[in-house]
This record gives C-alpha cells, sequence and structure tokens, in this order.
C-alpha cells in the first residue's frame, strides 16, 4: 500500500516538474541596438516621469548616494538581501539594450529580457496590471531621461535554493495573478481609476498587505498592514489606527503634501512615496487614490474635529498641569515635545502641529513608527515638506524615549500599553534605518 | 554639500552630513546669535525655524535641512524690531540674555500658531525652554504684550 | 566679618589674594599694560560687534572711570562681569548721576582686566554697593571740572555754575560738556582730593530710582550679544575635552584615538600637563570645528589610574557632615559677641530643643557651558577670552598653569552666558590654556559638553546644620548653638580670604554666613566645620547666595519650630528675639538700623500676604520667613511668604503665589531691582523643590536636562515685590531673594499638613513619607 502510495507520487513529481519547467521557461529576447532605439514624443516622456514618480521606481533602484536608477540598493528580506538592478539605458549593466517587448514583458511577466525569472522584490504582481500604453511611457521616460551608468548589479545573498531563479516561476504560479486592471463598471470612473493607479503603479498593497512565508501578499489580507524595513505600514481598513478616520479629501491631501492636519506626516518608508513619488501626480489622479483608499479602508466622510472623541480627549489630555513633574515620560515631553505638538483646541491642529493623540504612531499596536521618529526624526525632504522634526537618537536613552512613547500611549489613547518598551527602543536604535 | 536658505541667502554648505544645525550655524555660518545650552534639546537655547517651524538646532543633523529655509535670530526681522524684539526691550525680558534668542524664536512660532495664546498655552509651548535666570514671568508678559501689538497693527493694516 | 579679624594665612601653595587687597584695591592705580589691539580689550554691550566706543576729538578723563569726548559723550569703563544683572547700566547710572550727564550720552565698556582696574570680581551682590561711593566720587570729579572750567571761561565763581542734563550753566550761559572738552580739559585729582569732593544729596539725583533702559539690552534681544562662547580669532583651533572619571586623583594610562583618525577635521589629543592642579588628567581633542572635536571625542578611548574619590558618595559625604558636627573639637567658633557662656547655659536650662538640616548637591547650570579661548599674542602675551566673574582670582592660577609672570596674562571679560557664582571660580580656563601652550600658543577654542560643565562644576555641596536652642522654665530663649558643616569653596580657591574664628581656626564666610543672624537669643556659638572628604572628592563652589541659600533654610526653618515647640506665634516669636541690640543694633554705613529693619520687612511681608488667615481651604497655607542676605557686613533684609497646597495624596507641594518685601538701602534701578529679586526667589523655589543631585562614584549623577530639573515656566507662580523706600547705602540684589523661599515653604507645609520637612530639595516622596511617618 505504502509502496504504491509513494509511486503515484514519484510519477506526479515528474509530471508537475516537466509541467513546471516548460511553464517556466521563457526565452531570450533579441538585444536591441541603439540604432533600433525608438523616437520617443515628449508627451510619453513626460507622462513616463510621473508614472515613474508615482511608483518610486528612483527609490528602490538607487542606492544611497549613488546614481539614479543606476540599482544596487540593498532590499532586505528575511530570506537575504536583493539588490535592485541597474535601469538607466547603459546597454551592457542597465536596459539599453531592452526592447519596448522586454520592457513589457518584465513589468508584466517578472521576466528580464534574457528570460531569467526577477525577484518578486520588484512588485510586478502589481505592475502587471499596467496598460501597455502607461508601460510605453516609462520605457520612454527611462530611456531617454535617465542617464546611462554602468554598474553592475551586485548578486543577492539569497542561499541556495532560494537564489535560484528558475524557482520563482513557482512563487508566480502560486501567487501572480498576471493580467491587466479590469475596471469594476459598478464603481465611479474616478474610483476605477484610483484603484488602477493605486493597485498598479503605486503599488500600495506591496507595503500595506501582510506577506506570506513565502514573502508573497496574502490575498485574504488585503490592505491589513505590515512591517517594511522595521516600521509599520497601518492597515489601509477598517482597522486603520488614526484617531481621526481618513476621509477621501484627507488621502488626498496626505499623498499631495506628505502630511495631513488629523493624520500626521509621511515619514520614514513612506516619505519618499510621497516626495519622491506619488505627489508627482495630477491632481485629478491624487483625488482619485482619495476615492479609492477611502472606499477600502471604510471611511466616511463628514465628522467635525471637535466632535471627535479620540481628538477631543487628546487635547484635553496635552494641556499643561502643574504636576508635569511626577512622572519621567510627561516631563520630558513637556520639554521636549509640548512646543511643537501641543494644540490648544481640535481647530488648532495642523499639518505641522500633528497632535499625537489621534496619530496612528501613537496607536499601533507596534510602537516602531513612534519610536522610529524620535529617534531619528523627520527630514525636511520627507513629512511635511521644508519642515524638520529633529533627532533624538544622541539626547536621549531607551528608557526615556521608551517613557515618552509610554506617557503618551497612557494619556493619549485608551489603548493598552506597550509591552517592553525600552527593549524595543533599544532594537530598532540598533537598526539605522535604510528607508 | 549641503545647500539650503539661511536668511534669506542660499548657502552650500561643505560638512559632515551628521553636524548639528547649531554648529554648522555658529561655526561655519558664523552666525552665533543661536546659543549652545543643552545639546539634547531640552533648553531651547538653540531655537532657530526651520519651514517657519521652531526647531532645536543641536538635535538637528545638517543633512535633514538639505533644501530647507532656516531663519535664526538674526533674520528674524532686518531691523530687529519684530513685535516681540519689540516687548522684549520694553519689559527688559532678558537677564544674562543667553537663553533669548531661542525664547523669542520659539515665542515667534507660538505667536504664528496661536496669535492669541492664553496664559496656559504660553506655559504649554514655552516650558521647553529654560531660562536660567528665570526671566519667565517677563517673557510671558512680553508675548501678551506682543499678541496685543500685533493685533493692533493687523487691526489697522 | 570684620576687618581685624582677617588673615593673610597662605599655608598653602594656592595664588595668594587675600580680603583685604581686595577691598583695598578698588581705587588702587597699577602699572599699564593691555590688549595691544583696542578693539579687543573691551566691549560695549550695546554695539552689535562689541566694538568700544571711540573718541572724537579730545577726550577728558577726569578719573580712570570714563571720559568725556568733544561731542559730550560720556564712557563709563566698568570692571564688573554683566552676566544679568545689566551692572554696567547701575554703575553708568550712578555715575552720570552725580556727573549730572545726560544719559542719552552715556556709553558703557566692559574692560579687560589691566591690573589699573584693581580687584576684578563680580559676586557676593558687592557690585553696586562697592561701586556706590567709587563711581559718585569719579562723577562728582568731573562735575567739578566741568564747572570749574565753565565758570574760568565766563568769568564766574564755580558756585555760581550748575550742572545737570549734559549742559553746563551759569545765569543765562550755558554750554554741553562736548564743548567745554574741546576747550581743554586736563583736571586730575588726587585720591585725598577725591574724598573730599562734596557729594549731590539724595534729592538731587535725578536719574536715581528711575527706570532706564539698560544699554545691554538691545543686543541680547537680536543676537548680537557676545558671550565667551562666541569669541573667536584667526586660525583659532576647537578643543572639546575627556574628562576623568573624578576631578582628583586620576591620571591617563592611555589615550587610543585609532576609532577618531578618519573623522574628518580631527587633529590630535593632547595629554594636558596642569602645574596647577586644577584639571589633573585631562585629555583635550583637537580639531578643526567644534563637531569634529564633540564627534571625535566620543571615539577615543582613554584609560586612566583613579584614587579613592571613586569610592565617595552623597551618603558618605553628609555621614562626615555629621561626624564633624558630631564633634564639638572640629571647626572654627565665629564671633557672635560676647554674650555668655553657652555650654553653661545649656546645661542649665529648663528645655531645649534641636534640630537637623540638610541639602543636596545643587549645579550651577548656568545655561552657557564654561569655555575659553586662550592665545599667545603677536607680543607674547596671554590673551584669554572668556566670561568670568572673578578675573583677580583667576588670573594667578592662570599664571601658575602656564608658568608664566603676573604681567604675562591677561583676560578678556564676555557677556555670561549666566554667572550664579559658578564663573567665580575660572578653573575652566585653565585647561584651555594648557592645550594652547601644549600647541605653541596657538589659539585653542574649548567648549564642554553640559555634561562635562556639570560634572566639572563647583557644585553647591551637601550640607548639614545643626541647630540648638535653650529655653529657661517661663520658656524665654536663653542660648543658642549652632553648627554648620560643608565643602568650603573659599579654602580650596583662595585661603587668604579667610577671617579667623576666635579659637583661631579660619573659616570660609560663604559657607558660614547665615549662622550668625540678627536674633537676640542670649548665650550664642556659631560653629563652621570645613569637610576635607568633599573638598577632596571634588571643588565646592560658591553658588548663588552661597551659604546663606541652606542656612537660612535651616535658622528660619529652625525659628518656625522651636517656636511651635513653645506654643509660640511664629511670626510674633521672631519679631520678639529682634531686639536690635548690641551688635545687632545695625552699624554705619552698611547695616544701619541692624534687627530693627528686619523686623520691619517681616512685618510688612506677613500683613501683604496674609499669614494666619484662616479662611485658605484644607492642606494649604501662607508660610513664612526673614533673612538678611548675604552677610551681615551688608545686609538685604528681606522678608517673604509662600502661598502653597499640599496634595497629601502624592505629596506634590503647589506654590500658588509668593511675595517678597525687600528693603536694600537706596534703590538704584528699581525695575532691575525687581528683575533680581523675581529671578533669585525663583532661584531659591527651585532649590526648594526642584533642584538637586547626587554624588555617586565621585561624580554628580544627573548632568543634564533628561533628569536634572530646575524650574520652568509651568513652574513659575505668580511673585508680588515690594522694595521698601530708603536713602540707605544701596546694598546687594542679585542674591537675597533666593535665601527666603526654602524656609518659607518649609514653614508653610508645616502650616499646611503638619508635615516638617528638613531637607532640600522637598520632593513629592519625602512629603508622603513625612505624612506618613506621623512627623505630621
Ligand atoms: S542646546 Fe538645543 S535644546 Fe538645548
Ligand atoms: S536670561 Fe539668562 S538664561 Fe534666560
Amino acid at each position: 500500500m505504502l509502496k504504491r502510495t509513494l509511486a503515484t507520487l514519484v510519477i506526479l513529481a515528474v509530471v508537475v516538474i516537466g509541467a513546471f519547467a516548460v511553464y517556466a521557461w521563457h526565452g531570450e529576447l533579441a538585444p536591441m541596438a541603439a540604432s533600433e532605439r525608438p523616437d520617443f514624443d515628449a508627451a510619453t516622456v513626460e507622462q513616463g516621469r510621473v508614472l515613474a514618480a508615482a511608483g518610486y521606481c528612483a527609490t528602490c533602484h538607487t542606492a544611497q548616494g549613488g546614481e539614479p536608477y543606476a540599482g544596487n540598493y540593498p532590499v532586505v528580506s528575511d530570506f537575504g538581501t536583493i539588490y535592485a538592478s541597474n535601469i538607466t539605458p547603459d546597454p551592457d549593466t542597465g536596459i539599453g539594450d531592452w526592447s519596448p517587448e522586454a520592457f513589457r514583458r518584465a513589468m508584466h511577466e517578472g521576466v528580464d529580457r534574457q528570460g531569467r525569472h526577477l525577484f518578486p522584490a520588484f512588485p510586478y504582481d502589481h505592475f502587471t496590471k499596467l496598460s501597455n500604453q502607461d508601460v510605453d511611457a516609462l520605457y520612454a521616460y527611462l530611456m531617454s531621461e535617465v542617464e546611462p551608468v554602468k554598474q553592475e548589479t551586485r548578486a543577492s545573498t539569497l542561499p541556495f535554493p532560494l537564489n535560484q531563479r528558475f524557482l520563482q516561476a513557482g512563487w508566480k504560479l502560486l501567487f501572480v495573478d498576471v493580467g491587466r486592471y479590469q475596471p469594476d463598471p459598478d464603481k465611479s470612473d474616478a474610483w476605477n481609476r484610483g484603484a488602477y493607479l493605486a493597485e498598479g503603479i503605486s503599488h500600495c498593497g506591496a507595503c500595506h498587505t501582510p506577506r506570506n512565508a513565502l514573502g508573497a501578499e496574502k490575498g485574504g489580507e488585503r490592505y491589513a498592514g505590515a512591517t517594511i524595513d522595521r516600521w509599520v505600514a497601518p492597515a489601509l481598513t477598517a482597522d486603520n489606527p488614526s484617531g481621526v478616520p481618513w476621509s477621501a479629501a484627507a488621502f488626498t491631501t496626505y499623498l499631495k503634501l506628505g502630511a495631513d492636519r488629523y493624520h500626521g506626516v509621511a515619514a520614514g518608508p513612506m516619505g519618499p512615496v510621497v516626495h519622491g513619488g506619488v505627489a508627482e501626480l495630477s491632481d485629478d489622479d491624487l483625488t482619485a487614490l482619495g476615492v479609492y483608499l477611502a472606499d477600502v479602508t471604510g471611511a466616511t466622510d463628514g465628522e467635525a474635529p471637535a466632535d471627535n472623541a479620540a481628538l477631543t480627549a487628546s487635547i484635553a489630555a496635552g494641556k499643561p498641569r502643574r504636576d508635569w513633574r511626577r512622572e519621567q515620560g510627561e516631563r520630558l515631553y513637556a520639554s521636549a515635545c509640548a512646543a511643537c505638538h501641543y494644540n490648544a483646541t481640535p481647530e488648532g491642529v495642523t499639518v505641522t502641529r500633528p497632535d499625537l493623540g489621534i496619530n496612528s504612531a501613537t496607536r499601533l499596536d507596534d510602537p516602531a513608527n513612534l519610536i522610529h521618529v524620535m529617534l531619528d526624526g523627520v527630514p525636511a525632504s520627507e513629512g511635511s515638506h521644508g519642515v524638520v522634526m529633529p533627532a533624538f537618537r544622541s539626547a536621549l536613552n531607551d528608557d526615556q524615549i521608551a517613557a515618552i512613547a509610554a506617557y503618551l500611549r497612557a494619556t493619549r489613547t485608551d489603548l493598552p500599553p506597550w509591552p517592553d518598551l525600552p527593549a524595543r527602543v533599544s532594537e530598532l536604535r540598533a537598526h539605522v534605518g535604510t528607508h | 554639500m549641503i545647500e539650503c536658505t539661511i536668511n534669506g541667502e542660499t548657502v552650500r554648505l561643505d560638512a559632515d552630513p551628521d553636524m548639528p544645525l547649531l554648529w554648522a550655524l555658529r561655526d561655519l555660518a558664523g552666525l552665533t546669535g543661536t546659543k549652545f545650552g543643552c545639546g539634547i534639546g531640552l533648553c531651547g537655547a538653540c531655537t532657530v525655524h526651520v519651514g517657519g517651524r521652531a526647531t532645536r538646532s543641536c538635535i538637528t543633523p545638517l543633512k535633514d535641512v538639505a533644501g530647507a529655509d532656516i531663519t535664526t535670530i538674526e533674520g528674524l526681522d532686518a531691523d530687529g524690531a519684530h513685535p516681540l524684539q519689540q516687548a522684549w526691550r520694553d519689559l527688559q525680558v532678558p537677564q544674562c540674555g543667553y537663553c533669548q534668542s531661542g525664547q523669542i524664536m520659539q515665542a515667534a512660532a507660538l505667536l504664528k500658531d496661536m496669535p492669541n495664546p492664553s496664559d496656559e498655552d504660553i506655559d504649554a509651548v514655552m516650558t521647553g525652554n529654560l531660562c536660567r535666570c528665570m526671566t519667565y514671568p517677563r517673557i510671558r508678559g512680553a508675548i501678551r504684550d506682543a499678541a496685543a501689538a500685533m493685533k493692533e497693527a493687523s487691526a489697522h493694516g | 566679618m570684620d576687618e581685624q579679624r582677617l588673615s593673610a594665612d597662605d599655608r598653602t601653595d594656592t595664588p595668594r589674594l587675600s580680603r583685604r587687597s581686595f577691598l583695598v584695591s578698588m581705587c588702587a592705580a597699577g602699572a599699564v599694560f593691555g590688549f595691544p589691539r583696542a578693539g579687543l580689550a573691551a566691549m560695549n554691550p550695546a554695539a552689535a560687534d562689541g566694538q568700544p566706543l571711540e573718541a572724537v576729538g579730545d577726550r577728558f578723563e577726569p578719573t580712570l572711570w570714563y571720559w568725556i569726548d568733544s561731542q559730550g559723550r560720556v564712557n563709563v569703563n566698568v570692571i564688573r562681569a554683566e552676566m544679568g544683572q545689566h551692572v554696567g547700566t547701575a554703575i553708568a547710572r550712578i555715575l552720570a548721576d552725580e556727573l549730572g550727564a545726560r544719559w542719552q550720552d552715556v556709553h558703557i565698556d566692559h574692560v579687560d582686566s589691566d591690573p589699573k582696574w584693581g580687584t576684578m570680581v563680580t559676586g557676593g551682590s558687592w557690585s553696586v554697593w562697592q561701586s556706590w561711593p567709587v563711581y559718585r566720587r569719579a562723577g562728582a570729579a568731573g562735575r567739578t571740572a566741568l564747572a570749574e572750567k565753565a565758570a574760568a571761561l565766563w568769568g564766574v565763581s564755580a558756585d555760581a555754575v550748575t550742572v545737570a542734563d549734559g549742559q553746563v550753566s551759569a545765569g543765562d550761559r550755558s554750554i554741553g560738556f562736548g564743548e567745554l572738552v574741546q576747550k581743554g580739559l586736563d583736571r586730575q585729582f588726587s585720591q585725598d582730593e577725591l574724598k573730599a569732593l562734596p557729594l549731590k544729596s539724595h534729592d538731587e539725583l535725578t536719574l536715581l530710582g528711575r527706570n532706564l533702559k539698560a544699554l545691554d539690552i538691545d543686543t541680547k534681544t537680536n543676537g548680537q550679544a557676545i558671550y565667551g562662547i562666541d569669541a573667536q580669532v584667526e586660525g583659532m583651533v576647537h578643543a572639546v575635552p575627556i574628562l576623568p572619571p573624578t576631578r582628583y586623583d586620576c591620571a591617563i594610562t592611555n589615550i587610543d584615538d585609532s576609532a577618531a583618525k578618519d573623522i574628518k577635521g580631527y587633529q590630535q589629543t593632547l595629554e594636558l600637563e596642569d602645574p596647577s592642579g586644577t584639571a589633573p588628567g585631562w585629555a583635550m581633542v583637537i580639531a578643526d570645528n567644534h563637531w569634529a572635536a564633540l564627534k571625535a571625542s566620543r571615539q577615543i578611548k582613554v584609560s586612566y589610574n583613579t584614587g579613592d574619590a571613586t569610592e565617595v558618595g552623597e551618603a558618605e559625604i553628609q555621614a562626615e557632615n555629621r561626624r564633624l558636627v558630631d564633634d564639638t573639637g572640629t571647626g572654627a567658633i565665629m564671633d557672635t559677641g560676647d554674650n555668655g557662656d553657652v555650654d553653661a547655659t545649656f546645661a542649665d536650662a529648663a528645655d531645649t530643643f534641636q534640630a537637623d538640616y540638610t541639602t543636596q548637591t545643587v549645579l550651577h547650570f548656568q545655561l552657557e557651558p564654561v569655555n575659553a579661548l586662550v592665545f599667545r599674542n603677536d607680543d607674547g602675551l596671554w590673551e584669554v577670552h572668556t566670561g568670568n566673574q572673578w578675573q583677580s582670582l583667576c588670573l594667578p592660577w592662570l599664571q601658575k598653569a602656564l608658568g608664566v609672570k603676573e604681567d604675562q596674562v591677561v583676560m578678556r571679560t564676555y557677556m555670561l552666558g549666566g554667572g550664579f557664582g559658578r564663573r567665580l571660580n575660572g578653573d575652566y580656563a585653565i585647561p584651555a590654556a594648557l592645550a594652547s601652550k601644549a600647541l605653541g600658543g596657538k589659539p585653542v577654542k574649548m567648549i564642554l559638553t553640559r555634561a562635562d560643565d556639570s560634572h566639572f562644576d563647583s557644585v553647591r555641596p551637601p550640607t548639614l546644620s545643626r541647630l540648638r536652642m535653650a529655653f529657661d522654665a517661663d520658656n524665654k530663649v536663653v542660648g543658642m548653638d549652632s553648627a554648620v558643616a560643608s565643602g568650603w569653596p573659599t579654602k580650596v580657591m583662595i585661603p587668604g580670604f579667610m577671617p579667623k574664628g576666635t579659637n583661631g581656626e579660619p573659616y570660609d564666610p560663604f559657607s558660614s554666613d547665615g549662622i550668625d543672624h540678627w536674633y537676640g537669643v542670649g548665650a550664642q556659638r556659631a560653629r563652621a566645620i570645613s569637610n576635607e572628604l568633599a573638598e577632596h572628592t571634588f571643588r565646592p563652589g560658591w553658588l548663588r547666595s552661597v551659604s546663606p541659600g541652606w542656612i537660612n533654610f535651616a535658622v528660619e526653618s529652625f525659628m518656625d519650630e522651636a517656636a511651635r515647640y513653645i506654643g509660640a506665634d511664629p511670626v510674633q516669636f521672631r519679631l520678639d528675639h529682634f531686639k536690635a541690640e548690641g551688635r545687632n543694633a545695625g552699624q554705619a554705613p552698611n547695616s544701619v538700623g541692624g534687627a530693627r529693619r528686619q523686623a520691619a520687612v517681616l512685618k510688612r511681608v506677613a500683613e501683604l500676604s496674609g499669614h494666619g488667615r484662616d479662611d485658605l481651604p484644607a492642606d494649604s497655607a501662607v508660610g513664612i520667613a526673614t533673612t538678611y542676605g548675604q552677610s551681615r557686613s551688608m545686609p538685604t533684609w528681606v522678608g517673604g511668604a509662600v502661598h502653597l497646597s499640599v496634595d497629601r495624596e502624592s505629596g506634590r507641594v503647589e506654590v500658588h503665589k509668593i511675595w517678597l518685601v525687600v528693603d536694600c538701602g537706596t534703590v538704584v534701578d528699581p525695575d532691575g531691582a525687581r528683575a533680581q529679586v523675581e529671578g533669585s526667589a525663583l532661584w531659591g523655589l527651585s532649590m526648594a523643590l526642584y533642584e538637586g543631585t547626587e554624588f555617586k562614584n565621585g561624580r554628580v549623577v544627573d548632568s543634564n536636562l533628561d533628569s536634572y530639573g530646575p524650574l520652568r515656566m509651568i513652574d513659575a507662580p505668580e511673585i508680588e515685590i515690594e522694595l521698601v523706600e530708603s536713602t540707605e547705602v544701596p546694598v546687594g540684589l542679585g542674591e537675597p531673594g533666593t535665601t527666603v523661599v526654602a524656609p518659607a515653604i518649609a514653614n508653610g507645609i508645616q502650616a499646611a499638613v503638619g508635615a516638617r520637612l528638613r531637607h532640600l530639595p522637598i520632593t513629592p516622596a519625602a512629603v508622603r513619607e513625612a505624612l506618613q511617618s506621623g512627623s505630621a
């Protein structure tokens, strides 16, 4: 009995592997000579520039201090580090000899010109939704506006067998739904446009959807929130932790300015998403994104801030108290934070005077975002543009940062205290952000 | 090379990106009106404006202000005649004066956000600025006076 | 402290400077030398670049304290350091008033340490008190010269000439100061002539008591005031020290700077050799800019051989205080008048009452961390650019450290970002000087980090006061026996300044002022003891209000307790003992009226504050105390009251209002006086409730604002100040307000909830404990 079963399994395995090999194999597409490079019209190039921004391609394809799009940005995963490839139009080390078809295949199917499977750190699971026309625009932009840079892409540090590229095909088979975006006829045009952008080029789910053990977005938990570079990408569902619910308008403002009055600022990995990215989209597109995200989040418009219980409670708790010294966290908060974060009234809250009681950083189950921002601040290039939050890394020790976080959590929210805060601060302090 | 704007002038600073803005202002830009008190963001002596917001320059690395617009006490008002500076002089607020650049910069940011601050608002926002000479009663008074003067000016302007 | 008891004791190899020389040298003239570049020699705090005013045309210099130029501008030379008291304005006003100058014409210059200025010190709330006679005479000299000149010009008698508001007139003729100077004026005055000049009467003084705008205010509102930390010269390098684990007894065994080598701008690390013993075991990191030095200093590893001080903590120092106080054979017995046998009085007493009071280590935490810029100039002179309160004390130490002669070092004083006594001790200039010496006289600008400023601070040491009172069968006070122990700054830094007690032992007046109070208590003994364990662990310092800051806490808490002990009203009990008899009757010119004036301020503040009123909510009260400022030789009479409430559950004390009634003699500058009293009262509050650190392993535990918590705006209560109108000699104001607040609070707490707190600072935990332990 046992023998027979084994035999069946073996046969089955052989068949499957054979079939898989057929599936997994992709041919090389012919290199394109420089002379064959098409001419691009200015409008297409501009469209590509905006799309490249909205996909923050440069963020992942540029190493710190390196040339734009020349690759080698390290994408750190639990499995190992993958280095982003060079997508400048250099023919030897970049995509200079790629034809439009090769580029399209890469974007839509995750296979490079030579026919090798790309690691899914490259979110082709989202880009597959892009229209041919948008992909071509991206191609036009990269080929004509980006300076070619000769730079070999570093090999990944993935261990065997994960470093076997053909295995990526299995991953693809399991997790990727190859195909262009299909509009939902029941929804508005704006909603569909927003969905196209969010699910496609801007690949919001890549950060905001949790991943399974094999690193794929979990189908059943879309936008349920996830961890990225030791930051939390909050849930964009009904579980969103913001004290004041998001509205379509709030999303639009946030994505345009990097900050919204009642939702804090785009810091950490979200910083470049806005400032190196989606802020470039047209107002119509940003509005469409807002409409779609508001729907995903289940947001309703309209509550006046003065009526928001979380906000009014937080503001009341932030009033100066004569016995402010009694508790370390409150004492440090009053002298280090209140100058910028104190608010007299709900109406007084502004993008540059954020209220910390309604901010997701204070309300998430994981204090990582709050701790990161306290340690390293927010540069002028992120968050609310041109404004800086200073970095307390060298100023306060783990216990002190933890005390401020605990104080905020206890007084500004009605959520349970965070466990082991000092240890968490120490752990996050050890990793200087790579975003 | 880090480029930013200081008191309206574009400057390019060839310096360690980790150098706190405070020392870049004092040692590189020669603007010594911004003071060093604690170096850990808890005294306010080093307060400047970045993008119009009061910012503790001692814990703000230079790299974080790339492209930003910085104003120091020297640039708050071309003639040193910001309503707060006038109120400060009228009430003779400064004693040793060492904290006062920071106090004035913080107060200017306060009045921008809250043109009509209550005593509670003043206490909450200004408590981060230590005055070792303890000129607090006068700082409170001068902020109230400046707020009134600004209101008056805008009513007539 | 009387002058005949001064000692010129110079047992140690500490640089010499006696109190006598200090007191007489205000008027002395000496050899003239100074900075070769006039621009660096002095500083005009009203000018953006600090450049002193230059005389236009002729200039007339009736004494060394000022000149008048052909434009009639009066430029006053100020030898006091400006640290927030607007001292230059106060002094210039005294001079201008007597001279008859127009206030708009008056300018000030803070001068360098040229010996011609005599002793330079700014502390003890002495400035106005000491300057008053000197600058008035100087003003009178100018006025006389101007009047004589005009009289000669017009052919009238000098008596017919008046000098006022910058004009010299007789009948309908009038001429400005400037014009007279142009006509040639070179009248000089001998010391005797100066002393003989008639001074204006009080009602002839027109600037006095008026609110004038201080001359140093503008630049303190626009970032242009120049503090020591802003000093710079061409080609200077920046230095950040690495301090040893304890102040003394540490020697460097190894410096490893390999990890700093790659830091851009890092140059080298020096191991300092200090012949003066001020900064043993210091390494100095040298770099192109401050940040590079600081960053490098964090990477450099220094190893040390350490001494016993690493074993010493707050508890050991207090235990030593206690041991010394217990041992009646220790210390100096201060002269409290010849009034009976204390031991016999106590032996015969029907009842006695005793209590101990302690205070914890307090940091200066002046907001500008200490710093100095030192170099050897082209003339071979060592120039020290820094903010300092006691140039005359610092210079001998610098000479010793540099191994040069007296006329080889000169100090230029900048604005002080807070003094509070920290900069009386100029020790911080020495490591900068040593670093410059090691670099061949190259300019070295050293700035301490805040934490190092705290670790190197000359703190107010841990103190203990034990007070005993003897009563006869009728509960009449018949004797008082007090002992105070602490580390003595004066012994460490300037022993020649210590008078001798009646038992021949020298004592530090700044560690004992306060214990020789103005209460008539019968047989009285006051014993002052130095704690050598403290002195060997760190360098004790003079901190705003010095010993009256802690001894008055003890005395005024004790008077309250003693009154309660015998069932008397605390205010009445005090008034009953302000008998103003014998030595407590006061002495011209400084303490005219004596205890009578102290009684007056106490009565007035009791009235103002409604002391004893019974309509206050539960657990709140008005506490009261009275002090006489700094010392018997120049008392500033202060009555203080505090309205507070106590939260029994948390132990938190909230101060709602402070009242102060101050009699400081003539008020030269009413607004400035109020500012000083406001600031000092809040200092008192800060030290009463919020400030205190501890020694642990030979260094202070709290070194920055993350754990050290001076009073902030949110803590500042309402303050009501009344200045007593007086024509007596003006005395000091910078400190007296400090001394009265802590005892008023302790007394208020007892009145509110019955708990007696005998340790500063008064923490909520201590209040809770006192309430629970039933001291209530
Ligand atoms: S020096 Fe920056 S806050 Fe103190
Ligand atoms: S005026 Fe001296 S610290 Fe504020």
